[in-house]
């Protein structure tokens, strides 16, 4: 997913690295202006014809033009404010579960045994299908839609530091413990440093599934937040603001999507991975 | 979407020894099919006793209906009834037909990705960026869009699913070495032949993992997306057993769902591992 990357010769010359990187911003805005452009037709061959004129709100130029309204009204904010909150506390959650768990996994050959199973099933039920059952428990809706990105996103952070773990040398704990290290400092000086890849890649991608469930759950009971925007949008007629919130989540996403990719690159120590 | 996913997901496959005798690995698959019992037991167990331990207090005896036993019933009286397999067969058809589109329109771009480096650079960010499109926000265009809530559902389901077919061919196109093609077309392959007979064998493991990939995404979006308009399939049953306070078809559901999930995704870690030609993969 960092094909750019590739572009950049390893070890060259600061000229050669300004140049990749100014070709990297070229081939990015590039793209993104193609992709605007095939917008703006779409929305141009929607406004032109009768049928369909009053979807015009879904053109480029609407879509543009609805982001002030939006943000003076505060919607935008409130929506990016509340969804973040929910997004954060779910992965939040997945992080606190998923670590440890998949630590155990990675180190006990007999927990992973048995779990395996239990764990690959849970995974395979659709999170939103948790949903009546979160409502059931907890009595507040912010509380179930966390609940829901928590189930979603715990099994990308579990798997990815149990198969970090797996990859670890069993050969720098033996010298570890040889040289006396409690099992605290084991955790702290070689577990989560070797670990640390994997799990920003698990995150990643449980923050993918995140993304995918947050708007759906946000589509039932909640009042606030992205998914809400979308249907508020879709109930008033308002296709500009509709296609102002599709993009919002784009980039938002996108933006989560990059820092992601970032920081796994920064904990990397695999020779060639990332 | 890395090939770092949930592949940990057959550490059973650890305890075969690589090219053991026959006693040895069938002493392991035993010791497998042990152990996935062993677990799912332990699973049931631990739900059965948490809701146990719930209805114990009399305030909370309506949570008795959440329980295994009951969900275990209503799975034989919901097959009988037809419920389970009409949702079966809807959203099986709602999934194969967004899975097919996305393959068919995935695949090729991918291809196209891999060797193309100018479409490479050009695409990557607006294709990043629709990625992290959250699948369901385009559920009120696709409505507009599309005539029939099952197109609908296709449709959303073929947009969440296109993207880990697309890079994971991609990617597994990357990992072909360039002389391959150089000897190909030494050999006066036409580019048909370097598609049929190179790119596609080379690539299938690929393909197949971004397809397994796209199942988990596709498997999270089919149940929200069957909330709405539609009356069949597993989220149409799932809000219908809610809305209607049955728990335990309720909970049958979601072992359905869960198990048609396994299931799915084990065939697919068999058909990755069959197409795997990567040392050590």
């Amino acid at each position: 997913m960092s094909h750019a990357v590739a572009a950049g010769p390893t070890g060259s010359k600061t000229s050669r690295a300004a140049e990749a990187a100014a070709r990297g911003i070229l081939n990015f805005s590039a793209g993104l202006a193609i992709l605007a452009a095939l917008w703006w037709i779409g929305g141009y061959l929607i406004a032109m014809n009768p049928k369909t004129q009053s979807f015009a709100g879904f053109g480029l130029v609407q879509t543009l033009h609805a982001f002030p309204g939006l943000w003076e009204m505060g919607k935008l904010q409130n929506a990016i404010s509340a969804s973040a909150y929910r997004l954060g506390s779910g992965l939040l959650i997945a992080i606190v579960i998923g670590v440890p768990i998949g630590i155990v996994m990675g180190r006990s050959r007999r927990f992973r045994d048995l779990s395996n199973s239990s764990f690959q099933f849970l995974r395979m039920i659709s999170p939103l299908s948790w949903m009546p059952i979160a409502v059931f428990v907890f009595t507040a809706w912010d509380n179930s839609i966390i609940f829901l990105i928590a189930i979603a996103s715990v099994w990308s952070v579990m798997f990815s530091t149990a198969a970090g773990l797996a990859k670890v040398d069993p050969a720098w704990f033996k010298v570890a413990r040889n040289l006396g290290a409690s099992t605290l400092q084991m955790l702290t000086q070689i577990i989560l440093p070797a670990i640390a890849f994997d799990i920003f890649t698990g995150i990643r991608l449980a923050l993918g599934i995140a993304w995918v469930v947050l708007v759906p759950a946000e589509l039932l009971g909640v009042t606030s937040g992205l998914g809400y925007a979308i249907k508020d949008a879709r109930e008033t007629l308002s296709y500009d603001h509709l296609t102002a919130m599709v993009l919002t989540i784009g980039i938002i996403g996108y933006l989560l999507d990059t820092c992601c990719a970032l920081l796994i690159k920064r904990f990397s120590w695999h020779r060639g991975d990332a | 979407m890395s090939n770092n996913t949930a592949t940990v997901g057959s550490p059973a496959m650890a305890s075969v020894a690589t090219g053991s005798r026959s006693s040895r690995a069938l002493k392991a698959s035993g010791n497998g099919l042990f152990n996935f019992f062993a677990g799912l037991l332990i699973l049931f167990a631990l739900w059965w006793l948490a809701i146990y331990v719930a209805t114990l207090s009399p305030k909370a005896a309506q949570w008795a209906a959440f329980g295994p036993l009951p969900a275990f019933k209503a799975i034989g009286a919901m097959w009988e009834s037809g419920l389970i397999p009409k949702a079966l067969w809807t959203s099986g058809y709602r999934l194969g037909g967004g899975l097919a589109i996305a393959i068919v329109i995935g695949v090729p771009i991918g291809i196209l990705i891999g060797r193309s480096k100018r479409f490479r650079e050009l695409s990557n960010s607006p294709f990043q960026l629709m990625r992290m499109i959250s699948p369901l926000s385009w559920e009120p265009i696709a409505v507009i869009v599309f005539a029939g809530w099952d197109q609908a559902i296709i449709f959303l389901i073929a947009v969440a699913a296109v993207w880990p077919v697309m890079f994971s061919t991609a990617a597994g196109l990357s990992k072909v070495d360039p002389a391959w093609f150089k000897v190909a077309r030494n050999l006066g392959a036409k580019p048909w032949h370097v598609v049929t007979q190179i790119i596609i064998p080379a690539i299938t493991f690929d393909v197949l993992t971004g397809i397994r990939l796209a199942v988990g995404v596709a498997w999270v979006v089919l149940v929200p997306a069957e909330f709405l308009g539609v009356t069949s399939g597993f989220g149409y049953t799932i809000e219908d057993a809610r809305e209607s306070l049955e728990y335990d078809h309720l909970m049958a559901m979601i072992l359905v769902i869960g198990a048609v999930g396994y299931v799915l995704d084990t065939g697919l870690t068999m058909l990755i591992k069959r197409f795997s030609w990567h040392k050590g993969a």
